[in-house]
């Protein structure tokens, strides 16, 4: 009984945190914004932290949701929500396309070509006048139904986003316990001792990839929702991949909860040294986040988790 | 989703009462939240604008003598409309990102209870964080984004008076045709613009006129900003060699493009820079004399001594250690001046009467820091009397040399450079 | 071929020998250590202070401003590796890009607090200014910052080739165990190899300053641009990182002249993701 205790007190949080805040719009929304940060590291640490392809462009997924919900409503009028599932089979397409190629590649050339692709494509983005060019484009200004998710309160968005984090960590979950997961742990430690044991390196490594772009997409399109409006810099930007890595590492890549914890530390860090520092334009906020990652960096290079996970510290290389 | 109207109900109600028990605490300040790029690429830009705002809040807080014989708000103690409520200035960075803006305004609006809102420079982060003002109903005032889209969008809370690409697009345009009539080659036009948000908006929206009015752009060449080298465009420009050359770009690219041209030797005969990167004080300061006799535009012109913007313009001068107003600072000095000039009609700093009050603003062009022929806001939000002055580089530098009502220099051409 | 074309090539040649000369520190240290270094970028910008500061505080040039700017970001360079870069080669890959990312924003912003935000520029007789050889415009600051990215790769290459303390640093870099056993020290050797990556890096900030705008966000336009170069050569290969920057350098201001400039970057990603797609170990790198 003792040890469901945690969890389960922890689950009731996680349900009950609009309420507990309820009359504190910023901390509803930092709610949410901790979780769809959550769901895009996630994603990310399918393929970056299970596989160990270390991809640093998973912004072109994101791009490629968030687009896809705008587009949706900018040449369709639909609600942006409806272009999510289109970004995520686009994405699976494009993750196919990207990895290929790329896949081959080992330890950094991987990171560098995925660097490559992605500001390739911010750079052609910003070129399309399909995609709004260089302005970008917005979503609904006031919203039509409720469909179009433009609600004051970030309530929603939280259970929207606690919803689909719940379901990737589960299908993770999942992922971890079966098949795939013993041959994408079996890739990471030695690609070629995998190969030996007859595990197709090269198509769970696409499988993963395509997986982790499809959720990415969805973290792209739900953030659409919340802001209503993308350029190619906040859709395609190179921060966007970076970030996704960030908190992964932070909190411990290659584990089921690593990217959760990574975003309940950086993203309320981050919102709340803005907060604090931003408005006096002497650039404190980013020292103070610099300075925190690397000192975690410093003293525990495998993430946050693996103070609690010592299994964790096994998958040092 | 009842819960959640219960919920809106509740803050608004919480919102309201407050706005009454302010109203009637008259020494208790009253909060304006201003958003601008604090870090990152435009934060020159942010950081400048901050300082304008500053000044702005000093002049109404602690008066200034000379600016009260014709600005009836720089008597000093406050905001009489609201008691002498003196004005609270309270910063925030949105990073330049559209996220942090929108999270910031937010914040603003719930946890500081502002009264109204400024910023956010970038358009992309205006349309954002204007956004989440609408959806509150608390007064949004723009001073520097010209994306055309931003007053499109059916919103009640939400004025922008700075003058929009077209106005610059229509300067030009007549400037040009003035030279043309006096003389001066300007068979073809080449037109070199950054690729983001401004340098796009802004060329297209140029291009469009100059067709309309039987200017020839024979060259248009678009580049990403914050290229490392930018040779290849000089020397594209060189062989071509157009008679008018047209800049819309940052600051970063401004400094290549200036050394570049000096380096391979070039230059034509008339040289045009869309205001930003080359207005910017630090590319002023070092680079001046090398862009002897560039034509420019801006919303400032220091004007006669002892006008507005020249009393303006010293307090600024002070403040900054010895940079002058330029367009970017001057707009948003401009917008808070119109944002607290309609905080004092208001009478109270309920979001409604302050909108009453942004809507019913009639300032006149003696009254403006900003080279506009006053403000005065449309249906749709739009200050209807922005402009723009064309200016030139003189030793060091920018004079006003058109309109003509505005000039105090004549336009000294071709083009010198170094 | 015309005489803007051969004008395009030259300034391409000259651009690639200065990313040659800003990638050659990142190439010793991923090439030895095997860690990327997020911060690179932003160890060019400081560099690029330096000069900037040597220029507004004393008045000197580039003679000066170089070798201050190498003894300060190879100081840098030493001390991020026994503060930082030690511990986190203990970690995962993931660790470095985490740890110096952290680093990156940490230097960025130090550098906003302490400098501004607003943009400087070093006068332009600085280096004395440009001149004309049979047709072709050169201006002097890119000449010399061209020349010396050559010799700079040159003489890394050489040390690390030719010299006892070289093959010491590429035991190493092989195998640092095997090298231990043999009476090297590892740490050492690893801490020189970030003096030599940080001074070399000091150089190059301190020469782009010449004709560069420098702000705290230069480092940002570099870094990527480093990356490319660096594996376009192959990681660890000094000479390789030069050819990459050369043959960059030039496609870069081909395209711009050619195809247009807002393509130049896609062209040149394009061609990286090819080299990568015959070559996977990039230009020279080992297999």
């Amino acid at each position: 009984m003792k040890r469901y205790l945690l969890p389960g007190v922890l689950v009731v949080l996680a349900l009950a945190y609009p309420l507990l805040v309820g009359d504190l719009p910023v901390y509803g929304r930092l709610g949410a914004l901790v979780l769809l940060a959550a769901i895009g590291a996630s994603a990310w640490n399918i393929v970056g932290g299970y596989a160990g392809q270390v991809s640093v462009g998973h912004a072109v997924f994101f791009g490629f949701g968030a687009y896809a919900s705008v587009v949706v409503y900018t040449h369709l009028g639909w609600p942006p929500i409806t272009g999510a599932p289109i970004g995520m089979v686009l994405s699976v397409a494009l993750a196919a396309a990207i990895g290929v190629p790329t896949l081959r590649l080992s330890g950094h050339y991987f990171s560098m070509a995925t660097i490559a692709v992605g500001e390739l494509v911010r750079v052609l983005s910003s070129t399309s006048d399909f995609l709004g060019g260089a302005q970008g484009l917005g979503g609904p200004a006031m919203p039509r139904t409720v469909f179009d998710l433009s609600f004051i309160s970030a309530t929603p968005f939280y259970y929207i986003f606690l919803g689909v984090l719940t379901f990737l960590l589960g299908l993770t979950w999942m992922i971890e316990r079966g098949r795939m997961g013993f041959y994408l742990r079996a890739i990471k430690d030695s690609e070629r001792a995998a190969r030996s044991l007859g595990v197709s390196a090269g198509r769970y490594k696409l499988y993963a990839y395509m997986l982790s772009g499809a959720f990415s997409a969805l973290a792209g399109s739900l953030y659409l929702c919340m802001f209503g409006f993308v350029d190619p810099e906040s859709g395609f930007g190179i921060l966007i991949s970076v970030k996704m890595v960030v908190m992964a590492a932070l909190g411990g890549a290659g584990l089921l909860f690593g990217p959760l914890v990574g975003a309940l530390i950086l993203v309320p860090l981050e919102e709340f040294s803005n907060s604090l520092f931003g408005g006096q334009g002497a650039g404190f906020t980013f020292m103070i986040y610099g300075a925190i990652i690397v000192i975690i960096a410093r003293f525990l290079p495998s993430g946050l988790l693996s103070l609690f996970n010592r299994r964790s510290t096994r998958h040092v290389d | 989703m009842t819960t959640q109207t219960r919920r809106t109900l509740a803050a608004g109600a919480a919102l309201l009462t407050l706005g009454i028990a302010g109203g009637a605490l008259a020494q208790a300040p009253v909060k304006i939240g201003v958003i601008y790029p604090l870090s990152g690429n435009s934060a020159t830009a942010g950081n400048y604008s901050k300082m304008a705002l500053e000044v702005g809040a000093e002049v109404i807080n602690n008066g200034d003598a000379d600016l009260a014989k014709i600005m009836p708000l720089a008597k000093g103690g406050g905001l009489p409309g609201l008691k002498g409520a003196k004005i609270q200035l309270v910063f925030a960075d949105n990073q330049g990102t559209p996220a942090a803006g929108q999270n910031q305004a937010l914040r603003l609006i719930s946890e500081e209870k502002v009264a109204a809102l400024i910023g956010a420079y970038q358009s992309g982060i205006t349309l954002t964080a204007s956004a989440i003002a609408e959806r509150h109903g608390i007064p949004f005032v723009n001073g520097e984004s010209v994306a055309a889209n931003l007053t499109e969008r059916g919103f009640k809370w939400f004025f922008r008076t700075t003058p929009v690409a077209l106005d610059f697009a229509r300067a030009y345009s007549s400037f040009l045709k003035e030279q043309k009539a006096a003389g001066r080659k300007t068979d073809t036009i080449a037109l070199v613009h950054e690729n983001t948000e401004y340098g796009n908006s802004v060329a297209s929206v140029i291009a469009d006129q100059f067709a309309k009015d039987g200017l020839n752009i024979s060259q248009k060449i678009a580049y990403s900003a914050n290229s490392s080298d930018v040779q290849p465009q000089v020397l594209q420009l060189k062989e071509k060699n157009p008679d008018v050359l047209i800049f819309i770009s940052y600051t970063s690219d401004a400094i290549l493009y200036t050394k570049t041209m000096k380096e391979l030797n070039w230059k034509p005969g008339i040289m045009i820079a869309d205001n930003a990167g080359f207005n910017d004080p630090a590319f002023v300061k070092s680079l001046a004399s090398q862009v002897e006799g560039l034509v420019n535009r801006s919303a400032f012109s220091a004007g006669k001594p002892g006008s507005v913007p020249d009393l303006f313009n010293a307090l600024y001068k002070k403040k900054t250690g010895g940079d002058d107003l330029d367009d970017v600072s001057v707009r948003g000095l401009q917008a808070f001046l119109v944002l607290a000039d309609a905080l004092n009609r208001a009478g109270g700093t309920e979001p409604a009467k302050i909108q009453a009050a942004l809507k019913a603003t009639d300032l006149k062009a003696d009254q403006m820091v900003a080279g506009y022929d006053g403000v005065k806001f449309d249906d749709k939000g739009q200050n209807v009397l922005a402009a723009s002055v064309v200016t030139q580089m003189r030793a060091g530098k920018y004079v006003t040399i058109a309109p003509k009502a505005r000039a105090t220099h004549e336009a000294i051409l071709p083009y010198k450079g170094w | 071929m015309s005489s803007t074309l051969v004008q395009v090539i030259v300034s391409g040649l000259l651009l690639g020998a200065v990313y040659a000369l800003f990638s050659s520190g990142l190439t010793l240290i991923w090439g030895m250590m095997n860690v990327v270094n997020f911060a690179h970028g932003d160890f060019v910008m400081l560099g690029m202070y330096s000069a900037v500061m040597v220029w507004t505080a004393l008045g000197g040039g580039p003679f000066a401003a170089v070798p201050i700017a190498a003894m300060m970001i190879g100081t840098l360079g030493v001390a991020s590796y026994f503060l930082l870069v030690r511990h986190i080669m203990k970690g995962p890959m993931l660790a470095q890009i985490l740890g110096t990312f952290g680093l990156a924003l940490f230097l960025r912003y130090a550098a906003f607090w302490y400098f501004g935000a607003n943009f400087k520029t070093l006068p332009d007789t600085i280096v004395g200014g440009s001149f004309e050889l049979m047709g072709i415009r050169f201006e002097g600051s890119r000449v010399l910052a061209g020349v010396m990215g050559l010799a700079v790769t040159l003489a890394l290459h050489l040390i690390l080739t030719r010299t006892a303390v070289g093959s010491r640093m590429l035991a190493v870099s092989e195998d640092a165990t095997a090298a231990q056993l043999m009476g090297i020290r590892p740490q050492r050797m690893q801490a020189l190899a970030w003096c030599m990556a940080g001074a070399a890096t000091g150089i190059a900030g301190a020469l782009i300053a010449n004709f560069f705008y420098t702000s705290p966000t230069v480092g940002e336009t570099l870094a990527i641009l480093a990356f490319v170069t660096v594996s376009f050569g192959g990681f660890g290969s000094v000479l390789g990182a030069l050819v990459a920057g050369l043959i960059i350098g030039v496609v870069e201001s081909l395209s711009a002249y050619l195809v247009g400039p807002v393509y130049k970057d896609v062209i040149v990603y394009i061609l990286f993701v090819l080299v990568l797609w015959f070559r996977p170990q990039g230009l020279m790198g080992k297999a």
